[in-house]
């Protein structure tokens, strides 16, 4: 009897050799990985990491200074690529930006008025279920906690049911009974989705991530399992070793691993 | 591809639904109902005339909506950057020209509306004698031709700062060389000067990919404008300029003759100007 391997999944997110300069300061350095679909990989780094700025670049909101960034196999870069991939594509951008003039069912049928989505009530019905943000649907966004806020902005994110989920900071605000909440979420998604979330939680990428990339000053200084992470010391230690003041001849990125 | 006008119309749907769930947008209303009210008809020598006409409004029309124009537009992309919300709009299946539209189409709604309850004015005119209904369509086309250009003008404002109070000055700046072009030489030549920075600045950005330095480039383009001005080495300098005026493109609709000329320079304006908003937001991928 013959075992064959199962093919890898294919490859969803792919960076190669990404860099992105503002002015004189080189916010993302060289950044090379792959994310493959139907995986929860967790972007962990300190603040000032360079991890929003490498979720704008997948997303095709900032282009990067040189290196390449694909999406389910294109290119956000060129506008035609990039409104077909933001049809699959969910984003909870860093704080969770709304209209806070807004009811979150106002802000949920103007996003998929603009998303042309088919079926819309029943897509807002569903992420409301999923995000539990009955109780405040009708109250303007402005007046709710920004527990509720960071819902709303998931539920946005999960409005068009998308293939690839880009979560900048998901449980940023949220008290301890949502941020359970959130995670679940996210590991019930995880299981048909692509999701790359940031965090600089250590205790987020245990509960949701299978894989770590870990980002230090634009950098790619970690690639592997949270097992792997956990290998030779606790994770806390490892995050803090890592995180510490960068020494330019020992801080060469590990091989990424795809 | 082109424009997709189901997501044009949605982002302008939710300009105009926004501004008209907020109480400033009735009190936008409000004063410019009062303003224009007060530009028709409490000016000397409105009852000595005995014409049933807008004239007294049509001199300054253009200086009100100078002010009110930017007051709607200001927060048009401002709030946008400043609340991060941009990010969101720009990472959906939208084109920035599509944006660019929304807004657009968005506060022109909104200052149709003040236009429509404006008509309170003409009413008060068929009340007061019968004034000629093909005159008050050409004077209203022109008032919708010069708020489209200023609304433009203001949105481009709206685009260089994330701070609503910047981006009205900016605004009302831009359409103040409009409303004082053509109005006296050193109105045109300061004007002159001032397309020459932007030009200069425009063409290095573009040029260089970045905004590093633009500030001095648009430094040189305003000297080297002021150089052909004041030295006479380009003696058309300062009619060259004039030309831009609004007064002079806007006059034959308040006499009720629409020339092509003139809405093809509001129109032109409009569209130069829209077309400049889509490179601006087009800057985040530098």
């Amino acid at each position: 009897m013959s075992s064959s391997k199962p093919s890898p999944a294919p490859v969803t997110i792919r960076a190669e050799k990404v860099s992105k300069v503002f002015g004189d300061f080189v916010a993302v350095h060289d950044l090379s990985f792959s994310v493959r679909k139907g995986t929860v990989t967790a972007f962990l780094g300190p603040n000032g990491a360079g991890k929003s700025t490498t979720m704008k670049m997948l997303t095709g909101y900032l282009a990067p200074t040189s290196g390449s960034v694909e999406l389910l196999g294109k290119s956000p870069m060129e506008t035609e690529a990039r409104i077909e991939l933001s049809r699959k594509l969910g984003y909870l951008p860093e704080n969770g930006p709304l209209y806070l003039d807004m009811t979150p069912r106002e802000l949920l049928g103007h996003f998929g008025a603009v998303r042309k989505l088919d079926k819309l009530d029943q897509a807002i019905t569903r992420v409301v279920e999923q995000c539990a943000i009955e109780e405040v649907l009708h109250k303007p966004i402005g007046k709710l906690s920004k527990g509720f806020r960071q819902r709303v902005g998931m539920a946005q994110a999960l409005l068009c049911d998308p293939e690839v989920l880009i979560l900048d900071e998901p449980t940023s605000g949220l008290d301890p009974l949502q941020i359970r909440e959130v995670r679940s979420l996210i590991r019930q998604l995880g299981e048909s989705k692509t999701i790359l979330l940031s965090t600089h939680i250590l205790q987020e990428v245990e509960a949701v991530a299978d894989r770590v990339l870990m980002v230090h000053e634009g950098r790619l200084v970690f690639d592997g399992s949270v097992d792997e992470l956990k290998a030779d010391s606790t994770l806390d230690e490892r995050f803090y070793a890592l995180a510490a003041p960068a020494k330019p001849s020992t801080a060469k990125p590990e091989k990424a691993k795809n | 591809m082109g424009l997709d006008w189901k997501v044009v119309y949605a982002l302008a749907r939710r300009e105009l639904a926004s501004y008209l769930a907020n109480p400033a947008g009735y009190v936008f209303l409000t004063l410019f109902i009062a303003a224009t009210a007060a530009g028709a008809f409490l000016q000397e020598g409105f009852f000595a005339r005995n014409l049933a006409d807008l004239a007294l409004l049509n001199k300054v029309m253009p200086l009100i909506l100078m002010l009110f124009v930017p007051a709607v537009t200001m927060n048009l992309w401002a709030e946008e950057r400043r609340v991060g919300t941009d990010e969101l709009l720009l990472t959906m299946p939208v084109r920035d020209l599509e944006v660019v539209l929304g807004k657009f189409l968005g506060a022109l709604g909104v200052y149709t509306v003040g236009l429509v309850f404006s008509l309170a004015n003409v009413a008060m005119l068929a009340w007061l004698g019968n004034p000629d209904s093909g005159l008050m369509v050409a004077t209203y086309l022109g008032y919708w031709l010069v708020g489209a250009a200023f609304v433009a003008i203001g949105l481009l404002g709206s685009m260089f700062s994330s701070n609503a109070t910047v981006a009205f000055i900016l605004a009302a700046l831009g359409c103040a060389a409009l409303v004082f072009s053509g109005t006296a030489p050193w109105a045109n030549g300061i004007i002159g000067c001032g397309l020459f920075a932007a030009a200069a600045a425009l063409v290095w950005v573009s040029a260089s990919g970045s905004g590093k330095f633009a500030g001095f480039v648009a430094l040189g383009g305003a000297l080297v404008g002021l150089l052909l001005w004041l030295t006479g080495t380009w003696p058309g300098f300062v009619d060259a300029f004039g030309l831009l005026g609004v007064d002079q493109h806007f006059y034959g609709f308040g006499e009720g003759v629409v020339r092509l000329g003139d809405v093809v320079y509001f129109l032109g304006i409009t569209t130069v100007v829209l077309y400049l908003c889509t490179f601006m937001i087009g800057r985040r991928h530098w």
